[in-house]
Order: structure tokens, then sequence, then C-alpha cells
């Protein structure tokens, strides 16, 4: 029913992933090319630092799902030729399930990361507005978004923190709630240490960088949008500091306990959180012993981190049986979908017959009746076709979910009704021909409207001879 | 009328009941992006809402001013809890102390159904005796919520401490300790002026009636101590700017001093 052609950081390395990066304004104009095509009928298109995904569903129910996914590699191979060797196809099923875990962020490179399903979600919006959706990708998405947040709901597959900045800052939050007024001190540099006081920062706490070398710290500072100071300001800066980062290079501690209890005695008191990413360790850790005052070396933090991966992949083996549930369900509800075109059809067959007939009626010997009671007649009809067809509606759908061998499959159903009810002509029955037509067509009813906007394609109502596609696409 | 009360007391037992329900389910519940919810504060103004309802009913039955027995004493100790809580709760972002608040208005509710409604002492009177309840009880729960924020900082710190902070879904879920020092600091500056009066009504009680037992010597001398452990703590909060763990102790001793002196009240009926 859908395809998902793509790459990811799975297949592709950074350079082909660059290649055929998609900017926001590319995804519109890459739409309108799919929906353009003769086979691609639905698109959407998720496109991160980590892939590059086309999903996409054909023209009708039961298009071919090779061709679409066809031409979905060649639109992107236009763009990127030497992406096609890294390109992975899914069809059917397993599209469903790798658009479910994509969504709920078992694909992604930090499992649980919580960005996919944002970004997923734009995606889907960006789709809308292009009218690049139908109903087959309208009623997806938005399973793919429920099983995201079913899988986020119910598992711990998004706790924690996966990075030692992340996990650092985190903790500061724990201490200091807001960061609004905090004052952040960096001692020395390095990237850890940047990435946590540029977190700290956006969130808005003022940095300090202090150094030996005034023209680094300077430089640094600039880097993560706050203040150099020099090396001789560190006692006075810590003072005021309720973070401190340290990460430089030096082989003893360049915070030692005295310098601590004094700090702490001119704050009153107040918490202060000590983060050492340095080795050799930058800050005796005795200070450690001092109320108020919280030191993490690197080895606390990555131990964090490593908690938080190792709890994440534990919770990931629930994640994946959600989404094969889901999947599962997904399948139920697109081999149901399967009996449509039949189903339609034979309704339409029904309608016109006694269409033809009441019209009949209405200008022969009911043709006193007023409008009232033509309205009334009207619904009789429609209410009996529902009753009549109540049944087989439901025969057809079962029929197409039925796995038993022994139970009559919907192709069988199908050709059988076909063969009946003749409803490859799609029309009128065939007996009807014969008959003097010389009647007004009814004033459509709601459902009538209905029947007319989707009429059978042809040859698709007898027999649904296409099957989808439950394995990958070649 | 005679339907009401104790039709508010047990809508009022359910309320609370799922409140503490919802809090403690928010705690463990797994997704962390997940803002703090609305229907455990909701369900928390429900239930103080009927329980106040409750009050009124019951002690209209009754014909005794809420405030002159230790029954809707107790029971406005916990309403008093509930309303500071709530209050506080957005500005600390205490969110996550409803779960002691809750189930300790939930304790406190049904509690008071074991303790007799008379009025506390007839030959007292009314009008400073109200005002001595009341002072008493309203400091008391403020003090309650003040020790909640107080136990919490304390096991938040310990965890942190041990570096088991952010290892479990329920971290962060637990409010900031600066928060929860910062509300424990606020409720005792709020609690202390109504102990400081309950106490001095409370010494012209004793010297009015006379009264000489050990017990009421106990609770008055309880009385005072209590009301220098809490004037301690604030003083040094002050001073030397004591904060953290050291204050928390501090503040978790006074409302456990300010709790057994209820318990002594209350095992004397009052009488003594």
């Amino acid at each position: 029913m859908i395809v998902v052609v793509g790459l990811s950081h799975h297949t592709a390395p950074i350079g082909v992933r660059e290649a055929i990066a998609l900017p926001a304004e590319a995804v519109p104009v890459l739409l309108r090319e799919l929906c353009e095509t003769s086979v691609v009928g639905e698109a959407l298109i998720v496109s991160t630092c980590n892939r590059v995904e086309l999903v996409a569903a054909g023209k009708s129910i039961d298009a071919d799902l090779t061709r679409v996914a066809e031409a979905c590699a060649a639109a992107l191979c236009q763009r990127a030729p030497k992406i096609r060797e890294h390109l992975y196809r899914h069809a059917g099923g397993a599209a469903v399930r790798h658009l479910f875990r994509v969504a709920a962020s078992l694909d992604s490179l930090v499992l649980g990361e919580p960005q996919i399903l944002g970004q997923l979600k734009q995606a889907y919006d960006v789709a809308r507005e292009e009218r690049a959706l139908g109903p087959i990708l309208n009623r997806t998405l938005p399973r793919a978004i429920r099983v995201a947040k079913r899988v986020r709901t119910e598992t711990s597959i998004g706790s924690g923190q996966v990075s030692v900045p992340s996990v650092a800052v985190d903790l500061a939050r724990q201490i200091f709630g807001e960061f609004t007024g905090r004052f952040v001190m960096l001692v020395g540099s390095g990237e850890m240490a940047e990435t946590a006081a540029k977190q700290l920062r956006g969130a808005g706490a003022r940095v300090v960088v202090v150094g030996r070398n005034l023209e680094r710290a300077e430089e640094v500072a600039r880097s993560v949008d706050g203040e150099g100071r020099p090396w001789s300001a560190l006692g006075a800066t810590l003072a005021e500091a309720d973070v401190v980062i340290t990460s430089t290079s030096a082989t003893g501690y360049v915070i030692d306990y005295d310098t601590v209890a004094a700090a702490r005695k001119k704050r009153r008191g107040q918490s202060q959180f000590l983060i050492d990413l340095a080795v050799p360790r930058d800050i005796d850790p005795r200070v450690e012993k001092l109320d108020g005052v919280y030191l993490y070396n690197v080895d606390d933090l990555t131990a964090q981190v490593k908690e938080s991966l190792s709890a994440r992949s534990r919770e990931a083996e629930r994640a994946e049986a959600i989404v094969v549930n889901e999947a599962l369900g997904y399948d139920r509800w697109a081999d149901a979908e399967q009996a449509t075109p039949t189903i339609i059809a034979l309704r339409a067959r029904i309608r016109g017959a006694l269409d033809v007939e009441l019209s009949r009626s209405l200008r022969g010997r009911l043709k006193h009746l007023g409008e009232e009671d033509r309205g009334a007649l009207l619904k009789m009809v429609e209410a009996s076709v529902n009753r009549v067809l109540h049944g087989p509606t439901l025969r057809l759908r079962q029929a197409a979910t039925a796995r038993s061998p022994e139970a009559l499959s919907l192709d069988q159903l199908a050709a059988a009704l076909g063969e009946l009810f003749d409803l490859s002509q799609g029309g009128a029955m065939a007996d009807d021909a014969d008959m003097p037509v010389d009647d007004e067509p009814l004033p459509s009813g709601p459902e009538t409207s209905q029947i007319e906007a989707e009429p059978p394609a042809a040859g698709a109502a007898a027999t649904p001879s296409k099957r989808r596609a439950h394995s990958e696409a070649p | 009328m005679p339907e009401l009360a104790p039709v508010a007391f047990y809508l009022g037992v359910v309320a609370y009941s799922a409140a503490s329900t919802v809090f403690f389910l928010e705690l463990w519940r797994r997704d962390p992006e997940k803002q703090a919810g609305v229907f455990g504060p909701r369900l928390l103004m429900l239930g103080a809402a009927i329980h106040a309802v409750h009050v009124v009913a019951a002690s209209v039955l009754s014909r005794v001013c809420p405030v002159e027995s230790l029954h809707f004493g107790l029971s406005l100790t916990a309403l008093g809890a509930v309303v500071a809580y709530l209050l506080l709760r957005g500005r600390f972002r205490l969110h996550a102390l409803g779960a002691i608040v809750a189930p300790l208005a939930l304790t406190f509710l049904i509690g008071a159904q074991f303790v007799s409604t008379e009025r506390a002492d007839a030959e007292l009177p009314r009008g400073l005796l109200a005002f001595h309840i009341a002072a008493n009880l309203i400091g008391l729960g403020v003090f309650l919520v003040a020790g909640g924020s107080s136990a919490l900082y304390v096991l938040v710190e310990r965890r942190l401490r041990q570096k088991k902070l952010g290892l479990s879904p329920a971290s962060s879920r637990l409010p900031p300790l600066e928060a929860l020092d910062r509300a424990a600091h606020r409720l005792l500056l709020a609690g202390f002026p109504l102990l400081t009066l309950g106490v001095v009504t409370g010494a012209v009680f004793t010297q009015r009636v006379g009264e000489a037992g050990n017990v009421a010597v106990f609770r008055t001398v309880l009385g005072y101590a209590t009301w220098g452990l809490l004037a301690t703590v604030l003083l040094l909060r002050q001073i030397i700017g004591l904060r953290g763990r050291r204050a928390a102790y501090g503040t978790l001793a006074g409302v456990a001093c300010v709790l057994l002196v209820l318990l002594v009240y209350a095992v004397r009926g009052g009488a003594a």
C-alpha cells in the first residue's frame, strides 16, 4: 500500500547524506514532481541530517508498489546519482513497520531521541500544504505518530540523557530549576565543556570563561556568547558561580578544597554545582564533603549516560513489540481496505438498478407523490441498500483479512460477485440495456454522490488480484 | 443539611484519594517530555472545596465553631496545607510535592473523624480560643507543607550526592533543590507569626485556667521549645545564610515538634 525509499545513517556515510540533503524549500518542489508522475498518488518527505526518506503511495489502492518505489528512487537519484547504491526500498507491510520504527525513534542514531517525531509531523504538515496526501497517507501518518506517542508513553525509551553535556545540564536543572540570572564559570576549554556552557547560555545563564591565557579565554567566551576573565579572577569568579565547568589540561587540581570552602562562605550557603570534565581531574574531590557543593566528574556523568543508553536499549525491545503489534493492526485495516473497490462497485450496481426502477415508478403509478413522499421513498431505498449490503460488506472485509486456507478468499468472492452482478461494467446491469432509457436521473442523496465520486477502477472491483506486497521490494 | 456533611466527607475522601493516585502516577510516568499534569492539582482543588463544605456543614450540624474543636481543627489544618500548596505550586515548581500534600490531607480528613467534635474548653472566652486555635492550625497547615518541602529536599539532595539523580523517570519530576529550599523558607516565614500568636494566646490561657498538670506543663514547654527551634532556624538563615540540608533538617525537626504538640493536645482531648 505504501513504499519508503531513502537512505539514512545506517546505509549512507555523511558524505553521501550531504549530497542528497534537501533544504526546506526543495521539499515542496520534489513533492510536486513526485505527484505529477503517472504512478505516485501521494507522497511525503522526511528530511533530517540523518535521513532522507520518501514515503509514497500509488494512484490507487492496488497500485504496483514496485513502480511507485522506482519512481521515488528515480526522483532522488536525479538529484544525486551517487546515492543509488545506498538507497533502501521498503514496500507494503515492511514499509509500514519501517515508518513506525522511524516515528518511534527506534531507527534513530540516538535511540529514543524525541526530535524525529517533530520532524515527521513537520513533514506531514508540508505534504498536507502541498496537497500531496491522499486517503492512504492520511491514515498511515497519523497512525505512525500515534505509535510513536504510545511507545513514549508505555516505555522509558526517552528517559535519561545520552550525552555528557546534556546530563550535566540536566543535573544543574535539578539543582537550580531555571537558569535565568544564574552564573556559569567555564575554566579551560574543551568540546564537552563548551557544549554544556552553550546549552546553559541558551537557557538564560550568564557565562564567564576563565583561562590562564586570557586571549584564548576570550576566544572561547566569544564562541559561547560569554565574557573572558584572567586566571587571577578565578577565586572571585568562583564565589559568584552557581555552575562551574572545568576542562583544563593541568596535571594537578586547579580548584582546591580551600578555594571552594572560601567561595562557599561568600555564597552564604547557596548551592554550587561543580562539573569536572578534565582528566586528570581539575577539582579536589574532597570539596564534595562541603554542604551545598555538588561535584560530578566525567566518570560520574559517563556512568549516567551509559545507564540511560542501556535503559533505552532494554526499553527498545518493548517498543519493538508495540511497533509490531501496531503494524499488524495496520495490516488488518489495509487488508480490509482491499475489499473496498468491490464493495463500492456492488453498492453502485444495486443502487443504480433500484434508482432506475424507482425513477420509472415515480414517472408512472407514483407520479402523484409530493416532494416529501418522494424524499421518504429515496430514504427507504437508501436504507434498504444498506440493510441488504451490510452482511456482504462484512463478509468481504472478513475475507480480505482471513488467513485460513479453508476460507473463501477475497479474490474468489470478488470474482463471484463480479460474475453474478456483472460488476466489470461498472454501471447498469446487462439486462438494463434492453430496457427503454427514458428516465431522468434521480436527485442524488449524499451517499449517491459519494458513490459517483468514487467509481470503481475497471477490473479492480471484480478481482482485486494485486494483493499488497508484504516484503521489501527488490 | 444532615446528609450534606457525610456526603461531602466521602466525596472529599474520593477526591483526595484520586489526587494522591494521580500525583504518584505522574511521579513514575515514563515520558520525560510530558509536562506536569493538571489533573492532580484540579482534583486537589476539588477535594479542598468539598472538604470546606464538609467542615461548614458538619460544624453547623454539631453547633460547634470549626476553630473551637480539635476535630474540625485537624480538618482545617489539612485544608490549610492544601491551600498553601496550591498557592505556592506554580511559583516554586513544587508540583511533585502534591504527592505528599494530597495523602496528608486525606489522612487528616479521615483522622479527624476519630476525634470528638466537642468544644475544646467551655470555660475559656470563645473569641480568644477561636483565635488561638485558628492561628495554631493555619500555622500547622503551612508548616506541614514546609516539612513536605524539606523532606523532599533531603531526598533529592541525597540522590544527588549518591550520583543517582537522573537515573529514574521520577527524577525529572522532582522539584529543583533551590525551589524546595526557597519554598520551605517562605512557608516558615509565613507560619512563624501564626505560631507566635498561638504560643502567646496559649500562655494567656494557661495563666487563666491555672493549669498545673504535668501534661499541660510538658505541652507548654514543648510549645516554647518548638517556637525557639523554628525561630533559630529562621535566624540562622538570615544571619549566616543557613541553607540546604541543614536548614531542611532544622525545618523537619521544628515541624515534628509542632506535630508532637498537636499529638499531646489530641491525646488529652484538649482538656488539660
